[in-house]
């Protein structure tokens, strides 16, 4: 055995690659862990193709006395476009809030600030490795057998089907920051659960995927495209229906990635915020 | 040449706003529209300085402030005032510089991802703390030597015992070789075998690394085999800081005779030496503080006496004189028995004088 060393401090290497490789291992720690709980997807097929059906046959009453399409949307499209926004809900959703307000609640969440890391860069690529994970074990199983029960129709083109999944990457991040940004809400609030709850419904309807937004009232269609919730669904859904020009998809997606930077930046000053107030509990 | 300190703090405080809770339903109602606030002085006015190499052990009652010192020195409290320098980093101000060269164990908590295999963890920080491979296996070789982690990596944390997981904890804390370590109750909870395991390791990482120490525990066997300074704090402010071997200097009043009869039937000759014990005592004082006597057993007996009042060979001799006995031991009043005067007030802080600091730090 070697003799007794002295301090050999750490070396700081500024190496912006170095960097992402640390990330990339919370990608993969977060993947790790949730094999853990690989069960729990199997009963997450089941949910998502019982919300499909759900969805698939009120749309079909809605469009059963219909002579033409409903606010531009044709029968297929709109069971597509159902169809579709379920699958494509396995992948983007995370649950950043609850796990972060848990940690506070328990009070795990010190263990975060003593990790040499952006603490919101670290909760993104959990969510990250989490989401590749629902990617292989919930929304291709999803996604198969949804194609083999519904009438599904094919993505408008090769590069509409290529902007969708630019889209959905968008969206992703999207529920992420604003799942981190109500998450560190617990930090001075301890407890989240009503806020939680909120979000929930306010996404799940402006986010577009229970009725397309144009079905909305114009006023609340204007002021949705002033918000970032409905780049979650309604923007991927409508590329993938091909239902928007070229221009007018490049300039949503333009759109939608704004909205990501937007939101990090805003979470990172609320974490910052947040924490120079902190109190953790047991001690 | 004296070294800077590599911790130093200087008159902080962390003060809490908690908020008066009114009872019943009234009172809740209440609390809808006004809020009466108090404040919490967690910590207030501290000062210490630790040098490079120290093990210091840092005790108090619970609610006395050493948790939240020690999240101050981790970077994840934000203080109300004071300074503090860390190994040269301010830490709330430079969290994610400074918490690459410390290491951090709380003792209720874990750094490890709950379910799944421990050396998944140790895969991911190794990554994040950016230790070589050849350092990595050093290390992790050195801590299977003493800690005997082998056959733990494999298993998922939630199914380890308290002991097995917080000797994986000490390793994820150490693998990147911090200069500082702060331990929070690391023994808490654990067995005798276990604690004496985590000792080892704390003194075998101290001496091969030199690593600086800083543990708080309510287990005074952690602080006499570990640590040779101590630091009291109670209601936010240290009431002593030295050697633990001036703190039983200067606060330890009592000492004890225990003495074994030769046989069991001299209870006559026992009861009249108690009966004159006042007269041992200076001016007849006899109160329980100055001189007590206890049957153990029937032939074990204890006499505990001031030791500024009364002396030992006097006693000794007077115990000799009366009874036949067959050994004896005489003993310093426990540690704890200092600490909890100390804890409840009853020693006189006041009378302690801080010695001039030593200006060479503690090496072991």
């Amino acid at each position: 055995m070697a003799a007794a060393q002295t301090f050999p401090l750490p070396v700081h290497k500024p190496s912006p690659l170095a960097g992402l490789k640390v990330y990339a291992e919370f990608v993969r720690i977060g993947f790790v862990n949730i094999l853990a709980f690989r069960l729990r997807y199997y009963t997450g097929i089941i949910t998502y193709l019982i919300n499909v059906t759900v969805y698939f046959f009120i749309w079909r009453a809605v469009f059963a006395n219909a002579t033409g399409p409903i606010a531009g949307f044709s029968l297929p499209q709109i069971l597509t476009y159902v169809s579709a926004g379920w699958i494509l809900r396995s992948f983007y959703w995370n649950t950043i809030d609850q796990e972060m307000a848990y940690e506070v609640i328990d009070g795990k969440i010190a263990m975060d600030f003593i990790k040499p890391v952006s603490v919101q860069g670290m909760w993104l690529a959990r969510a990250m490795g989490e989401s590749a994970f629902r990617l292989i074990l919930l929304t291709a199983p999803t996604a198969i057998i949804v194609t083999l029960l519904f009438p599904v129709l094919p993505p408008a083109s090769k590069l509409n089907f290529a902007l969708f999944l630019a889209a959905a990457i968008g969206s992703f991040f999207i529920m992420g920051a604003l799942n981190f940004i109500i998450g560190t809400c617990a930090i001075p609030l301890t407890s989240i659960l009503a806020l939680i709850r909120a979000k929930f419904w306010l996404i799940e309807l402006l986010s577009g995927l229970l009725i397309p937004l144009n079905f909305f009232p114009r006023p609340i269609q204007v002021l949705s495209s002033w918000l970032p919730f409905e780049h979650i669904a309604y923007t991927p859904l409508q590329i993938y229906l091909g239902r928007l020009s070229l221009a007018e998809t490049l300039r949503l997606l333009a759109v939608e990635y704004f909205w990501v930077a937007a939101l990090l930046f805003l979470g990172h000053l609320w974490w910052i915020r947040a924490t120079r107030k902190i109190t953790i509990h047991g001690g | 040449m004296p070294e800077a300190p590599l911790i130093s703090v200087h008159a902080l405080s962390k003060h809490y706003r908690s908020f008066k809770r009114r009872e019943g339903i009234l009172g809740g109602l209440r609390n809808l529209f006004h809020r009466e606030y108090q404040t919490v002085k967690a910590v207030e006015n501290i000062n210490f300085e630790i040098g490079r190499g120290e093990m210091v052990g840092y005790i108090g009652p619970n609610g006395a402030g050493k948790s939240t010192t020690i999240k101050m020195l981790t970077g994840i409290l934000v203080p109300t005032s004071g300074e503090m320098l860390s190994n040269g980093f301010v830490p709330w101000r430079q969290r994610t510089a400074y918490v690459k060269t410390i290491g951090v164990v709380f003792g209720q908590r874990t750094q490890l991802w709950w379910d799944i295999a421990a050396i998944e963890s140790f895969k991911l920080l190794r990554r994040i703390y950016d230790v070589s491979q050849r350092d990595y296996d050093e290390r992790m070789e050195l801590f299977n030597q003493v800690l005997g982690l082998t056959e733990l990596l494999d298993v998922p944390v939630r199914k380890l015992s308290l002991g097995q997981r917080m000797r994986c904890d000490l390793a994820a804390a150490l693998l990147h070789n911090p200069p500082i370590l702060f331990l929070d109750e690391p023994t808490i909870g654990l067995d005798v075998v276990a604690k004496d395991h985590i000792r080892q390791f704390l003194r075998a990482i101290n001496e091969r690394y030199k690593t600086t120490v800083l543990l708080t525990t309510h287990d005074l066997d952690d602080i006499e085999e570990l640590c040779r300074r101590i630091m009291i704090i109670d209601r936010g402010t240290v009431l002593y800081d030295g050697p633990l071997s001036r703190l039983k200097e200067q606060f330890l009043r009592t000492k004890q005779i225990k003495f074994i009869l030769r046989d069991g039937d001299q209870s006559a000759r026992l009861a009249a030496f108690e009966h004159n014990l006042p007269a041992l005592a200076p001016n007849g004082d006899s109160s329980a503080a100055t001189l007590r006597l206890e049957r153990l057993d029937e032939m074990t007996c204890r006499l505990r006496f001031d030791r500024a009042r009364v002396s030992s060979s006097d006693l000794i001799r007077q115990i000799l004189a009366a009874v036949d006995v067959r050994d004896f031991v005489i003993e310093d009043e426990p540690i704890e028995e200092i600490i909890k005067r100390i804890y409840s007030g009853e020693a006189e802080m006041s009378s302690y004088q801080p010695v001039e600091k030593d200006s060479s730090p503690v090496t072991r």
